[in-house]
C-alpha cells in the first residue's frame, strides 16, 4: 500500500514528513485531536509511516486553483525529494477550466507520467483530449455514495435491512460495467471518502485501484461560500462563484449537532469556505486499516488539515 | 422555449395544461423499491412518499392524456448512484416504462445508467438530470457520447455562464435550466446528504445548530472579528431561508415564494435555452398550478415582444412582495436590466 500526504505548499514537500508532526500542519484546536488520533493510529497499525507520494491542490473550489508557478515549485520540491505527484482538481465553470489547462500544460511536459484527480466530466473530458499522458483519477466527488453523517452512522449501527445497508455502503462502483467503463477511459483508480456506516469495498475484486482521504470526508460543497459573502454588501452575498480574496484561510466555522434527534448531539461538522468536512472516528479508522491490512486500499491519503488551504504567491 | 412543470398524479394534468404547462416530468417509485431498501434510499430523488406515482397503470393513464393535449412527459430515474444490484433493477423498470407507458424522455444522473440507457434502444430520449452537475462546456462534450436530447444545468451557474454554454452547445443538445422554487444552498451533484424526514435538508438544519469559529493559524479572533463572522453567518441563515422558499411560504394570493428566475426569462429566449424547469414534485396542486401560471405570465410577454425591463418589472410585481425580490436572495439568478 502506497502513503500520501496532501502538501500545502513546496515547503512541505522539501522536508521528511511523517503524521506525527502535528503542529507542524497547525490543523487548529478543533481539528487537532483527529488529527493526533489518526497520527496515533497509524503507528500502531503500520508503524512508522513514509510517504512516497504528495498530493497537491484542491478538490471542492475553483477559486483555489493553484497558481502554476507556486504547481511548478511543488512539483519541483517534491521531484527533488523522490516523492510521485497527485494534482487535484475540483469541480469546474468554463473559466475554471481555462484556469486549469496552464497546470495541465506544465504537468504534460514532466518526464514522469503525473495523477491528476478529476471532480468534473469536463475535466476528465479536457485530460483524454489535450493530456493523454496524464493519469486521470477519478476522485472522491464523482463517487455519490451518501457520507451524511447525521443519519448514515445511526443506520450503520442500527438492525437496518441487509439490502439497504449495502446500497449506503456501496456505489456504482460495485458494477463492473461502470468500472470496465472508466477503464475504456483510461481510469484505473478512484479515490474514495471513509463513509460514516462504513464502506464496503467488494468492488475491489475487479482491478481497479483505491484511495482513501483521512481523516476528514466532505459532506457537501457548493458554488456559493458563506466566508467569500464576508466583504459584500448584504443584497450582493451569496452569489454562485463570486470572486473572494480566499477569505476561507482566515478561519474555520464549528457546528454541533445540537438539534439531533438521536443521540449524536456532540457531532460536530466543520465548515471551511464553501465545504462542509465530518472527522473520522476512530472506529471509522480502525475499520479503515483493517481493510488496508487485508489489500483493499491500495492508497491512504493522510490530510493533516482541512484540504482547503491556498497558497499565496511571496 | 417551453415551462417545464413538474407533477405527481394524473389529477393534476388538466389543471396544469390550462394553467400553461408545456412539458410535464415526474417520478414512479414502484411498491417494490420502498419493500426492498425502506425510506433510507430513494429511486428518484424524492420520498417514496413524496411526490411520485407508484404503478405502471397511473402513469401510462398520466401520459396518455398527456400526449392527447400534445404535452411530453419525462420520467426521473435520477439518484446520484444505483449498485449493481440497483441498475438491473431501474434498467428494466426503465425498459418497462418505455414499452408499456411511453414517455418522451428519462432523466438520468448515474452515468453508468446513462451508458446502459444509451445502449437499451429505447424510444424514450434521454435528458441528463442537474444533480449530474454539469457545470461546463467540457462537461457536454463528455455526455454527448450518451446521445442525451436535454442537458439539465445546476441552479449553481450565473447567466453569463449559462450564455458561454448554450452558445457552445445549443446545435448539439438542448439546454434546460431553473425557473422557479425550491433553491439549494449546496452544488446539488456534491452534496452528499439525504433529505431524510428524520433529519431534514442539511442546509436548514445547519440553520438551528450551535456554531463557534476558529482563526487559523493559532490566531485568536478579536471582538470586532468574530461580531463580524457573526453578522455574515446571521446573513447566511436568512439567505438560507429563502433559499427554502422563504420558510415554504406564499402570498396571500397563494404565489409561491422562494428561489424564482423570472427575471431572467428575457436572457433565456435570446440565447435559445430549451426549456425553464418548475420544481416541486412534492409540492402541492395549488403551488403547481400558481407557479405555472406566473411562469406563463412572463414567457407569454416575453414570446410577445415585451422588452427587457417591462418584463422585468413585470415579474417583480407579480407577487406584490418587492421587498423579497430587492432582498437579492430570492433570485436564482443576478441579472442585468440595462442591457438588452
Amino acid at each position: 500500500m502506497e502513503w500520501a500526504i496532501h502538501i500545502a505548499g513546496a515547503g512541505e514537500a522539501r522536508t521528511e514528513l511523517c503524521p506525527e508532526e502535528i503542529d507542524r500542519f497547525e490543523p487548529g484546536a478543533a481539528l487537532r485531536p483527529t488529527v493526533r488520533l489518526a497520527a496515533k493510529l497509524i503507528g500502531e497499525y503500520f508503524g512508522p509511516v513514509r510517504f512516497t507520494r504528495c498530493v497537491y491542490g484542491n478538490e471542492f473550489c475553483e477559486h483555489l486553483i493553484p497558481d502554476r508557478e507556486l504547481l511548478k515549485q511543488s512539483l519541483a520540491a517534491a521531484c527533488e525529494r523522490g516523492l510521485r505527484f497527485t494534482l487535484l482538481t475540483p469541480y469546474v465553470s468554463d473559466a475554471g477550466i481555462d484556469a486549469l489547462r496552464p497546470l495541465l500544460d506544465l504537468l504534460d511536459r514532466e518526464g514522469d507520467a503525473c495523477e491528476v484527480v478529476f471532480n468534473d466530466w469536463g475535466v476528465l473530458n479536457l485530460l483524454r483530449r489535450d493530456y493523454p499522458n496524464l493519469v486521470p483519477v477519478q476522485g472522491r466527488l464523482m463517487n455519490k455514495s451518501l457520507r451524511d453523517p447525521r443519519i448514515t452512522g445511526v443506520y450503520g449501527a442500527s438492525d437496518a435491512p441487509a439490502t439497504t445497508l449495502v446500497a449506503l455502503r456501496r456505489s456504482n462502483l460495485d458494477c463492473a460495467s461502470y468500472t470496465e467503463f472508466l477503464r475504456r477511459l483510461g481510469v484505473e483508480h478512484v479515490e474514495l471518502d471513509n463513509l460514516p456506516q462504513g464502506v464496503d469495498l467488494s468492488f475491489v475484486e475487479g482491478d481497479i485501484k483505491t484511495s482513501l482521504y483521512m481523516p476528514f470526508g466532505f459532506i457537501s460543497t457548493s458554488r456559493i461560500c458563506m466566508a467569500a459573502g464576508i466583504h459584500y454588501s448584504k443584497r450582493d452575498k451569496f452569489q454562485p462563484g463570486a470572486p473572494c480574496h480566499h477569505e476561507c484561510q482566515a478561519s474555520l466555522l464549528k457546528y454541533t449537532y445540537t438539534n439531533s434527534p438521536f443521540d449524536n448531539r456532540d457531532q460536530g461538522f466543520y465548515l471551511k469556505g464553501n465545504t462542509y468536512f465530518y472527522t473520522h472516528t476512530e472506529a471509522m479508522m480502525r475499520a479503515v486499516f483493517e481493510q488496508s491490512r487485508a489489500g483493499l486500499i491500495h492508497r491512504l491519503v493522510f490530510q493533516p488539515r482541512l484540504p482547503m488551504t491556498w497558497e499565496r504567491i511571496s | 422555449m417551453k415551462i417545464l412543470a413538474p407533477i405527481s398524479s394524473y389529477d393534476e394534468l388538466e389543471m396544469l395544461a390550462e394553467s400553461g404547462a408545456e412539458e410535464f416530468y415526474c417520478g414512479i417509485v414502484p411498491r417494490e423499491w420502498t419493500e426492498r431498501y425502506t425510506g433510507a434510499v430513494w429511486l428518484n430523488r424524492r420520498s417514496p412518499k413524496g411526490g411520485s406515482l407508484e404503478t405502471f397503470s397511473d402513469m401510462k393513464r398520466l401520459v396518455d392524456h398527456a400526449h392527447r393535449l400534445g404535452i411530453p412527459v419525462f420520467i426521473t430515474l435520477n439518484a446520484p448512484y444505483y449498485t449493481g444490484e440497483q441498475l438491473a433493477w431501474v434498467t428494466e423498470l426503465a425498459r418497462r416504462l418505455d414499452g408499456e407507458a411511453g414517455p418522451d424522455a428519462l432523466i438520468v444522473t448515474d452515468i453508468n445508467l446513462l451508458l446502459q440507457l444509451s445502449l437499451a434502444g429505447l424510444n424514450a430520449a434521454l435528458h441528463v438530470s442537474s444533480v449530474a452537475a454539469t457545470l461546463n462546456t467540457e462537461a457536454i462534450g463528455f455526455l454527448l457520447q450518451f446521445n442525451p436530447s436535454r442537458i439539465i444545468l445546476p441552479r449553481s451557474l450565473t447567466i453569463p455562464e449559462i450564455e458561454r454554454v448554450v452558445a457552445n452547445c445549443r446545435d448539439r443538445v438542448e439546454i434546460e435550466v431553473f425557473m422557479l422554487n425550491d433553491g439549494c444552498a449546496f452544488e446539488e451533484g456534491f452534496c452528499a446528504t439525504t433529505h431524510h424526514h428524520a433529519v431534514g435538508a442539511f442546509c436548514t438544519s445547519l440553520s438551528e445548530m450551535d456554531t463557534e469559529f476558529e482563526a487559523s493559524r493559532g490566531r485568536r479572533l478579536t471582538y470586532r472579528q468574530e461580531a463580524r463572522l457573526r453578522r455574515n453567518l446571521s446573513d447566511y441563515r436568512e439567505w438560507i431561508w429563502y433559499v427554502n422558499g422563504n420558510g415554504c411560504g406564499a402570498t396571500p394570493a397563494g404565489l409561491p415564494y422562494g428561489p424564482c428566475g423570472l427575471c431572467a426569462v428575457h436572457d433565456f429566449q435570446r440565447m435559445g435555452v430549451a426549456s425553464l424547469k418548475i420544481v416541486g414534485r412534492e409540492a402541492s396542486p395549488f403551488k403547481k398550478m400558481a407557479s405555472v401560471r406566473m411562469v406563463r405570465d412572463i414567457v407569454d410577454r416575453v414570446r410577445r415582444g415585451s422588452s427587457k425591463l417591462v418584463t422585468i418589472e413585470r415579474a417583480r410585481s407579480l407577487r406584490g412582495s418587492y421587498e423579497h425580490c430587492d432582498s437579492g436572495f430570492m433570485c436564482y439568478y443576478k441579472v442585468d436590466a440595462t442591457e438588452r
